[in-house]
């Protein structure tokens, strides 16, 4: 995709901005972002329900923005499924090769070859009222590979099912995507969903793409201060303060050792959850920050800790702790585990 | 009745009578007035075909005789014309010929109109105004036709002239064997605005991913409208045709309006409905003969009502 933007209402409304992203063959590529950012608007482009307003869409050397949905090849699975309610599961299976004009014999081996790899051989003659919300979606993820599409687009499928299928159909996907080798673009709101399943990610915000990573470097490297909150559960604690004369001051008191830059800036510091210790004795390091313990919750896997600092809530993630409510802590870091925002919320280090 | 005897264990089910009895209750009024208004003047119609009656009064019992003297009526069906295919044929060919015509028409008029203003700027005011003829009286309807196909003034003749068919000019309810077809179109006209409402909230209940599932798919436009929507909306289909037969089956007014209670020049417009009325309301009053058409009318009318009764 070459900056391509998406205008609706005659320009007042605009969906995507100057979007510009390479996916490589055979790669599963997540757009990633809350509800309304764009992303489904992206993926409708690739498909060719929508026309970009500007921009130009590549499939490797040719250009499809101009062609219609048809003729680029593409098998696009939506989030309610859209299965023909009027033909069965192999009539719904069957009809991208009827309508191509497959002969019928390649059409029946074809079929039965895709519910195979789907496991939905037996419920073939079923119609799609019959069968359960996950049966649906093999259903749907059937007659989107049947045809053997050059790209397979996904909108939000996993949304409607249930927590325990989601799961599964995550990884059936996946495995999927890997037997195939087809380049396969995702839309999710869902990180988790996204982390799991995709090489790269792309992070959506307000029309735009925000950042294109890797799963790790994403959470590892968030580039800017939205995209750290936005990614993680519960997200990055920012702590805002001002950098001046190599110290970072934080609200409240709190002094960090800073070297560079001397001139006085507006910053953000931050740290995720995990990264942090809670400790009611002050430690023996100067990356400490200081707050009043709020609420202990322990989730078995680990405890939360909130932790207000300057009235703002800071996460703590630990695996045991005996601090309670009230209770004066100190949290401490390591200086590599955090990251440094500036004033426009951009990664500087 | 004894136990021993209650195979089926009716005296041991837990049967609400309570219940039972406020259901009664809440029936009566709704039964009462379908006896009242439906059933009582169905079989006394039934009953009245077999008498001559002296105004409301039935004189004596004649059997048959009514039902055979109207079937041979050539105001109710003209065996020679219908052999020669000529107007007037009789009421009830005609009726039916209306019904031939006319439902294919509108039916198809309004799923085109529906689909063509389904995705248009500007839908709803175009739907309104093709809607508009359905809510017009159809009195007022045949008193447009009147004008529209005036020799003189009418703006269809007006039409043939300013496109050079200057020859065609006539005054097209008072010919024999066109007037038919230009109160069909009329009729078409009504229907159309029906059958596109009911058409287009069908279209507006599909599912837009389905289309554009089916796009993606590679389905073109045609195809798409083969395989996904005309299966879809089959089921108003079957309630546009039947409605739309049922419409004609009753038509009235427009046929009044254009041609008053004769049916135009010697009948060549008469239908069902005007043949009761010309029967029991104009002289010689034949109440008997008046029903024996609308029991015709009903008997056509009811499988049609029963199978949209029993529709899902």
């Amino acid at each position: 995709m070459r900056s391509v933007s998406k205008y609706f209402d005659g320009g007042e409304t605009v969906a995507n901005y100057k979007l510009d992203l390479e996916v490589e063959d055979g790669e599963f590529l997540v757009f990633l972002g809350p509800s309304g950012c764009g992303k489904t608007t992206a993926l409708r482009m690739i498909a060719g329900l929508e026309t970009p307003s500007e921009g130009e869409i590549y499939f490797d050397d040719d250009r499809v923005d101009g062609l219609a949905p048809a003729d680029r090849n593409v098998a696009m699975v939506f989030q309610n499924y859209a299965l023909y309610p009027h033909m069965n599961v192999r009539e719904n299976i069957e009809y991208p090769l009827k309508v191509r004009g497959v002969p019928p014999e390649e059409r029946d081996e074809r079929v039965a070859e895709t519910a195979e790899l789907l496991h939905i051989e037996d419920q073939l003659g079923s119609d799609p009222a019959e069968i359960s919300g996950g049966q649906r979606q093999r259903t749907s993820l059937a007659r989107a590979i049947v045809r053997e599409p050059s790209v397979f687009l996904l909108d939000e499928p996993l949304s409607n099912l249930d927590a325990k299928l989601r799961l599964e159909m995550r990884s059936e996907l996946k495995r999927l995507q890997n037997e195939l080798d087809i380049t396969t673009v995702y839309v999710t709101h869902n990180q988790e969903e996204a982390m799991s399943m995709g090489d790269r990610i792309a992070v959506m915000n307000e029309g735009t793409i925000r950042q294109v990573a890797e799963p790790q470097e994403l959470y590892k490297r968030p580039q800017t201060t939205w995209i750290a909150n936005f990614i993680g559960s519960p997200p990055m604690n920012l702590f805002e303060g001002t950098q001046q004369n190599g110290t970072l001051d934080l609200r409240e008191d709190n002094t960090l050792p800073m070297k560079g830059e001397t001139a006085s800036e507006s910053v953000s510091l931050g740290v995720r959850p995990e990264d942090l210790t809670v400790s009611p004795d002050a430690p023996d390091s100067d990356w400490t920050i200081q707050g009043t313990v709020e609420t202990v919750e322990p989730l078995g896997e680990y405890v939360l800790v909130n932790v207000d600092v300057a009235g703002s809530l800071v996460s703590v993630k630990v695996p045991t702790t005996d601090v309670r409510p009230g209770q004066h802590v100190h949290l401490l870091f390591e200086p590599e585990d955090a990251y440094l925002y500036d004033g426009d919320g951009m990664l500087v280090a | 009745m004894s136990l021993e005897n209650d195979p089926d264990g009716w005296f041991d089910r837990d049967v609400d009578w309570e219940k039972l009895k406020a259901i009664l209750v809440f029936m009566v009024p709704g039964l009462t007035l379908f006896a009242i208004f439906s059933v009582y003047p169905m079989v006394y119609s039934v009953g009245g075909s077999f008498w001559v009656w002296d105004a409301f009064d039935p004189m004596h019992f004649v059997g048959l005789d009514i039902w055979v003297e109207t079937f041979q009526d050539e105001a109710v069906i003209n065996w020679d014309n219908i052999k020669e295919l000529e107007y007037p044929m009789g009421a009830l060919p005609q009726n039916l010929i209306w019904m031939v015509i006319h439902v294919p028409l509108s039916t198809f008029l309004g799923l085109g109109l529906a689909l063509l203003f389904s995705d248009l700027r500007g839908r709803r005011i175009l739907r309104s105004m093709v809607f508009l003829a359905f809510t017009t009286p159809t009195v007022v309807i045949g008193l447009v036709l009147l004008f529209v196909y005036d020799p003189q003034a009418g703006i269809f003749n007006e039409l043939l002239r300013t496109i050079g068919l200057e020859g065609q000019v006539r005054n097209w309810l008072q010919e024999p064997q066109l007037s038919m077809y230009a109160l069909i179109l009329g009729g078409v006209w009504v229907q159309t605005g029906f059958s596109m409402l009911l058409y287009s909230s069908a279209l507006a209940g599909i599912d837009p991913s389905l289309l554009e599932s089916a796009r993606v798919d590679g389905a073109s436009r045609y195809r798409r409208f083969r395989d996904i929507i005309w299966p879809l909306v089959k089921p108003v289909t079957a309630v546009v045709v039947i409605m739309g037969m049922i419409w004609v089956l009753r038509i009235f007014a427009i046929v009044y309006a254009a041609g008053g209670p004769s049916g135009g020049p010697n009948g060549v417009y008469s239908v069902l409905g005007l043949e009761v009325y010309q029967s029991a309301f104009s002289h010689p009053i034949e109440y008997g003969r008046a029903m024996v058409v609308a029991l015709v009318e009903l008997f056509i009318a009811l499988p049609m009502a029963y199978y949209i009764a029993r529709m899902d």
